[in-house]
């Protein structure tokens, strides 16, 4: 039998101090998660620098908890991973000093991970991927279909032109009086309410994968103050359902023309949205009626959102094809995969 | 005793291997290459001129701010990883007194760090025999206030250092025979950083060391000024 491979991780790209133990880039040993919610709350969304105190405040804490729950030492380690993009540099560069020294004071190798193959990577804690797959990539920062053809092999097909579709959400969820990060109540929301302004559905008629959220914002932010001008009295468990089906309209259009072109065997959502409910039966149903022979996968709840674990998933593989980075890594705010 | 230092609080990155008093290794870089790329490589390098390894080192001695916000946290960062990973000591030294370090030891020090708008992280220092003494503590203050806290001292044992041109311009209207010292010639050195860590007592717990900022965020400021209040049961942090 082979050795194992143990891998630390570290995430913080955005208001989520992780880090993680991973074996073999399946098992997750240990994965702590100190978020940062809280904080941002008091403002209505991420302040990058208090994001980035927070982060110094949290790190080390983090490296040990990972470490106790893990119940292994330094010694057993194999590499150190991090997130080195896209995210907001300042809080990038956090976990990237933490790596690197982590990686320098104990002779490991030093792994730089793209957030969004992390996110991806996610789905290796569910299932055994098979190649090619497409995943679907959603969340506050990125709204992106993505063909990945072969182990760390991404190619993205379609990408959100304005708004990310959970950015979407918490600027209409302002409107509606929620608190960021909105998704989660407007999902609730929308399982209540109707379907019932119509709110349009961009660019569904086009060739392309791309996608555009920005014009159903604005329609749905325009409606509630003509309303509010009018004093004309709005459901909002039906705007939240009538702008959700405007959402999962376009993401599912999109996703299965992407997949007639791509024939493939899984169908992997990630990201942050990836929590949503509605998305997650609608895909489903939309899969059943089609006849499709495609396995759906979703990470976990908890591997939705930011986190070390799925940044080890990836990182497994470039530890595999030695893919191994400097001490003087730096941070690549506006990192993305190559487009197709 | 065997000290790592290093100071990326400002543009220069200084970093020093001293080894019972004696500087073993030196860099100083004001290049234009940002610190959190050089900073790693360049501890390797110094910890190799000096025939030492990590693991030999007994102290890390850090400039702990104030300073630009993304420096202090470079060096910090490295440095509470490095003495937790380790199991190393820790001592943060304020940024202004490593600048007044490098001052004329029978002046009055100011040390300074330009904070836009007429506005500086100051502090006051005074040298007491081997011992730099804070005499008015390190604050983010208008120069004008600060000012206003020097008149009692004689101008001509006054001197500023790190003063960029334009707080150059203030104090030689305000004191025209204080000694001012230019950012040019204003060089943290990272040598003097160990020997001011050997007179400061290291962190008690490395997890809670934190850069000195001196100020809140604009977001909190502006929050607080809204009249909000912190509620004692909340954490704004919290593992999920």
């Amino acid at each position: 039998m082979e050795k194992d491979t143990l891998i630390m991780s570290f995430e913080s790209s955005c208001d989520e101090t992780s880090v993680a133990i991973i074996k073999n880039g399946k098992e997750i040993l240990s994965n702590i998660i100190a978020t940062q919610i809280k904080s941002h709350q008091r403002f209505g969304g991420v302040v990058p620098e208090v994001a980035s105190r927070h982060h110094v405040e949290e790190v080390t804490k983090c490296i040990n908890l990972a470490l106790d729950e893990a119940k292994v030492g330094y010694e057993d380690l194999d590499a150190v991973a991090v997130t080195y993009g896209p995210g907001l540099v300042g809080s990038l560069l956090i976990g990237i000093m933490a790596a690197k020294t982590v990686a320098f004071a104990h002779n490991l190798p030093l792994i730089k991970v793209n957030h969004l193959a992390g996110h991806i990577y996610s789905a290796n804690f569910v299932t055994e991927l098979q190649y090619p797959f497409m995943a679907l990539l959603v969340s506050g920062g990125h709204t992106e279909l993505v063909l990945v053809t072969a182990p760390g092999e991404f190619h993205t097909l379609g990408d959100t032109r304005d708004d990310a579709v959970g950015e979407a959400y918490d600027k209409i969820g302002r409107v509606l009086g929620i608190n960021y990060p909105a998704g989660k109540k407007v999902d609730q929301m929308a399982a209540i309410g109707n379907d019932t302004f119509d709110f349009p559905r961009a660019m569904v008629k086009e060739d392309n994968l791309d996608f555009s959220f920005s014009g159903l914002k604005s329609a749905f932010i325009n409606r509630v103050h003509h309303a509010d001008q009018i004093d004309e009295e709005l459901n909002k468990d039906d705007l939240a359902a009538s702008f959700q089906g405007a959402v999962l309209d376009i993401l599912v259009n999109k996703t299965f023309k992407a997949l007639k072109q791509h024939p493939v065997k899984q169908l992997i959502v990630a990201g942050g949205v990836s929590a949503n409910q509605g998305l997650r039966q609608r895909l489903a149903a939309e899969m059943k009626k089609r006849n499709m022979d495609m396995e759906l996968v979703f990470p976990p709840l908890r591997l939705c959102g930011d986190n070390a674990a799925m940044i080890g998933a990836m990182a497994q593989i470039q530890y595999d094809k030695k893919d191994f980075a400097d001490l003087d890594l730096n941070a690549d705010p506006s990192l993305d995969f190559d487009m197709e | 005793m065997k000290i790592l230092a290093f100071d990326t609080s400002n543009k220069p990155l200084s970093v020093a291997v001293v080894v019972d008093g004696k500087v073993l290794a030196h860099t100083e870089s004001t290049e234009k290459k940002t610190h959190s790329i050089s900073i790693l490589p360049d501890i390797k390098e110094a910890l190799k001129k000096s025939d030492l390894t990590i693991a030999d080192i007994d102290l890390i001695a850090v400039a702990k701010g104030p300073g630009s916000y993304t420096g202090v946290r470079i060096a910090v960062t490295v440095a509470k990883t490095l003495a937790d990973t380790l199991s190393k000591n820790l001592v943060g030294v304020s940024s202004l007194q490593l600048l007044a370090a490098d001052g004329d030891q029978e002046h009055i020090l100011i040390p300074l760090m330009d904070a836009r708008n007429d506005n500086a992280f100051a502090g006051v220092y005074k040298a007491v025999g081997n011992k730099l003494e804070n005499v008015i503590e390190d604050q983010h203050t208008s120069m004008e206030k600060l000012f206003e806290l020097l008149k009692n001292y004689d101008e001509n044992s006054l001197e500023f250092i790190n003063a960029t041109p334009r707080l150059q311009e203030l104090i030689q209207n305000q004191f025209p025979n204080a000694k001012v010292i230019t950012t040019e010639n204003s060089l943290p050195d990272a040598a003097k950083l160990a020997k001011l860590a050997e007179t400061i007592k290291p962190v008690e717990d490395v997890d809670d060391f934190i850069p000195t900022y001196l100020r809140l965020t604009q977001a909190e400021h502006d929050w607080y000024a809204k009249g909000h209040k912190d509620d004692g049961n909340v954490s704004y942090v919290e593992e999920v």
